[in-house]
């Protein structure tokens, strides 16, 4: 369907439409294609945390090979900048951040794996003793001098000497390197539902009830994981305004049916049996059921826009009242969300990072009478507070919220962690 | 002391280690007693003429625990000392040679003073955004660098206001106040019996630590267990401010595990008892002070005499379930993140 459009101008781009371009430009090309996702995400035409990742990481891709560099300032610095520009334009996104950091530190980490062993744990006029007492440390050289940033001893070890070779890697040499880890943070991205599903059997149990929101690919693939070998019941709160056809399309097993570009960017994705046909039993309630049906639900399991670095969610709205009939009850909440949902940000301004749809989907536009009487809102995420959350399962495996934090360190860099400057 | 008189008898002027860290914190009003410990006991490395490793490592152990014991409550120092203490082993663990260490703990002494001294600009930066247009701040005691975060909110624009507690015994909620109404926040200071009725009027509570223990729960001025568990019964975030220099290894499971005697509850059956008990407490906080060093003041508020003449004020023990996050130079992390922060220094 989208296929033949492979110029980036006219049509109603979409992610695939973007993907396809953006391998065929010249490197002359790029920094309008830069501007392009730039207002492809300030349209809401790419929109959802995986379609975003997926944009950026192809985007960054684009300009690390097409970009010439003397020194790795300067990519980083360039990177930066397009990181800056790409999250400005679409704040809620946190995903964008999310892949622009991780690339950030691929580049770092390259460099540093590149230069020779740093003798800079101690200072330059080392004796010679020093030297020996070194390396008979087994290649790891002062090690517990050179602890990670973030522990207390980087106040007492010395400052790592300014890398004065840097520029001397040829960009060629990492280059190769940076492209290998942008291809795997894409692999990451297409494979991160898998591995969550892998891990449905551990949480669902037979004759179990699970409640669920809306439509989340994610949610349906660990489902139907689980239903591969069990046999239980799933109620679906249908999500409305915003996700209520989708749930309607999925449950009547027709999710090529015309009418939702996100079911048709996600073709390739949806499964060929749907979560009726794998032998379920679903229950589909309107979202104001949810605390009437609270009391009989085992399990809730929320798919989610994305995860702050607190732990807290920013998901789709009505998540918020789900987790709160949850906690009433004491029914443990399961966000089942990729890795790369996690972002290193936090929610200062929780009000801020609401958003509002289009109202049009709440109340119809043929209701004009009573839109000129009153506001129409449709609001489109919750943030949900971290102590609402009981577990999280990413494609690394089930964490505590207490412990997201951790993921965090292992995945950004901290002086990344600021875009601005 | 003892040892280190016998280490500096060759010959060699004695290093009082104890007037060096007292003229530390009176000279800079800005400094904390972790970083002036540890600045210290920099000092007392340069001077000392050990030739052997157990002799240096006495002379250092004898000079840390002269500073602890020159204080009541010790939390915030120790944690300074210890981690001092474990570094210098570990550098003596890699190098090998006691006057190459000696080098290197002396090029890196002031480097490591530096950064401390950064770390408090650093939280500023980082927890700058807690703070948005428009919040009331609860605040508790003086804390320099919740006020150095404040301040850093201030001079961004940002326009809050602040309820600070008085905080009594030590009543430095008023110096709090001071500081803050200079830079034209508007303040409002309340007695510590107001706490739980202000509580519903602020938006977020920003505490210090005397130092932050093993499971992520803070000692802190007497007064803050119980804003916690108001701000947890009231729903509002309740943030710890505080360097990781003030990571102790300590695991407290109640009020009562400290490892000093607070004397706060003291039971009477006669008023008059009680009443002679209290003024001789007050006459001997007077006497710690040297005459020479009250004249002296300089300008200097009374805090750090205080700090240097081991009067400490009260604290107790807020535990990790009601803090909500701590702000630290390495980022904002979850109490559980804490031991994991000193399991990786210690282990």
């Amino acid at each position: 369907m989208v296929t033949q459009r492979a110029v980036p101008v006219g049509g109603p781009p979409s992610l695939d439409s973007f993907v396809k371009s953006i391998t065929k430009i010249e490197a002359s090309q790029v920094p309008g294609m830069v501007d392009h996702l730039i207002s492809l995400l300030k349209r809401r035409q790419i929109r959802g945390s995986r379609n975003t990742a997926v944009a950026t990481a192809n985007l960054l891709m684009r300009v690390v090979s097409a970009t010439k560099w003397s020194h790795v300032d300067a990519i980083i610095s360039k990177i930066r900048e397009i990181g800056r520009r790409l999250t400005r334009a679409q704040p809620r996104e946190l995903a964008v951040g999310n892949i622009v950091r991780r690339v950030l530190g691929l580049i770092r980490e390259e460099v540093e794996n590149d230069s020779p062993p740093p003798s800079a744990s101690l200072p330059a006029g080392t004796t010679l003793s020093l030297q020996s007492a070194h390396s008979t440390q087994g290649g790891v050289p002062a090690a517990p001098l050179g602890q990670p940033s973030t522990s207390m001893f980087s106040l007492l070890s010395q400052n790592p000497t300014p890398q004065k070779d840097k520029s001397s890697h040829s960009s060629k040499n990492i280059k190769a390197g940076i492209m290998e880890g942008i291809r795997e943070i894409l692999d990451e991205l297409s494979t991160a539902d898998d591995l969550i599903a892998a891990s449905a059997l551990e949480h669902i149990h037979s004759n179990e009830i699970i409640l669920t929101m809306g439509y989340s690919v994610t949610v349906q693939r660990f489902l139907l994981r689980a239903a591969q070998k069990r046999s239980f019941t799933v109620i679906i709160a249908e999500g409305y305004p915003n996700d209520q056809d989708k749930v309607h399309q999925v449950l009547s097993g027709d999710p090529d049916s015309p009418g939702n570009s996100q079911i048709a960017e996600d073709s390739h994705l949806t499964f060929q049996q749907t979560l009726t046909r794998a032998g379920l039993i679903v229950i589909l309630i309107p979202d104001s059921a949810v605390y009437a049906m609270m009391s009989r639900v085992n399990k809730v399991i929320l798919g989610t826009h994305a995860v702050t670095a607190n732990g807290g969610l920013v998901a789709a709205a009505g998540a918020a009242v789900i987790s709160k009939a949850a906690k009433e009850h004491r029914t443990p909440v399961v966000v089942v969300a990729g890795a790369y949902k996690l972002s290193p940000v936090h929610p200062f301004d929780v009000e801020g990072i609401s958003e509002h749809g289009d109202p049009g989907k709440a109340v119809r536009w043929e209701d004009a009478d009573m839109v000129e009487s009153c506001d129409v809102v449709n609001t489109l995420f919750d943030y949900v507070p971290p102590n609402m959350v009981d577990l999280y399962i990413t494609n690394l495996g089930g964490h505590a919220p207490s412990y997201l934090y951790r993921i965090v360190a292992d995945h950004y860099r901290p002086e990344d962690v600021s875009l601005d400057g | 002391m003892s040892e280190v008189k016998k280490a500096s008898e060759g010959g060699q002027p004695q290093f009082d280690i104890l007037k060096h860290y007292t003229n530390l914190l009176l000279t800079d009003s800005e400094i904390t007693m972790p970083v002036a410990a540890i600045e210290s006991l920099v000092a007392l490395v340069d001077a000392c003429q050990a030739t052997t490793v157990s002799e240096f490592i006495s002379i250092i152990e004898g000079g840390s625990d002269t500073l602890k014991s020159s204080v009541s409550n010790a939390i915030s120092l120790s944690a300074g000392c210890d981690l001092f203490m474990r570094y210098i082993i570990q550098t003596l663990g890699n190098v090998g040679d006691i006057a190459s260490c000696r080098d290197y703990l002396r090029n890196n002494g002031r480097l490591f003073v530096q950064r401390a001294k950064d770390a408090r600009r650093r939280i500023a930066l980082l927890g700058v955004n807690f703070v948005r247009d428009g919040m009331t701040v609860l605040l508790h005691a003086f804390s320099r660098v919740v006020i150095a975060l404040l301040l850093e909110a201030a001079e961004r624009g940002v326009r809050f206001k602040a309820i600070v507690t008085e905080s009594r015994p030590s009543g430095l909620g008023k110096r709090a106040a001071r500081v803050l109404r200079d830079k034209g926040i508007p303040v409002s200071v309340v007695s510590d019996s107001a706490t739980g009725y202000a509580m519903g009027k602020c938006d977020l509570v920003l505490v210090g630590a005397e130092g932050v223990v093993e499971n992520g729960g803070i000692i802190n001025a007497l007064g803050t267990f119980q804003l916690a568990i108001l701000a947890r019964s009231a729903k509002k975030p309740f943030y710890v401010v505080a360097e990781s220099h003030k990571f102790v290894r300590l695991f407290p499971l109640s009020q009562y595990d400290l490892p000093f005697d607070q004397d706060i509850i003291t039971y009477f059956t006669d008023d008059e008892e009680a009443a002679r008990v209290e003024k001789e407490k007050e006459e001997k906080k007077l006497k710690n002070i040297p005459e020479a060093l009250a004249r002296n003041d300089g300008g200097i508020g009374g805090d750090n005499l205080n700090r240097a003449w081991g009067e400490r004020p009260l604290v107790d023990f807020t535990g990790p379930e009601f803090i909500t996050a701590l702000i630290t130079e390495n980022g904002v992390l979850t109490p559980g993140a804490v031991s994991e922060e000193l399991i990786r220094i210690w282990h």
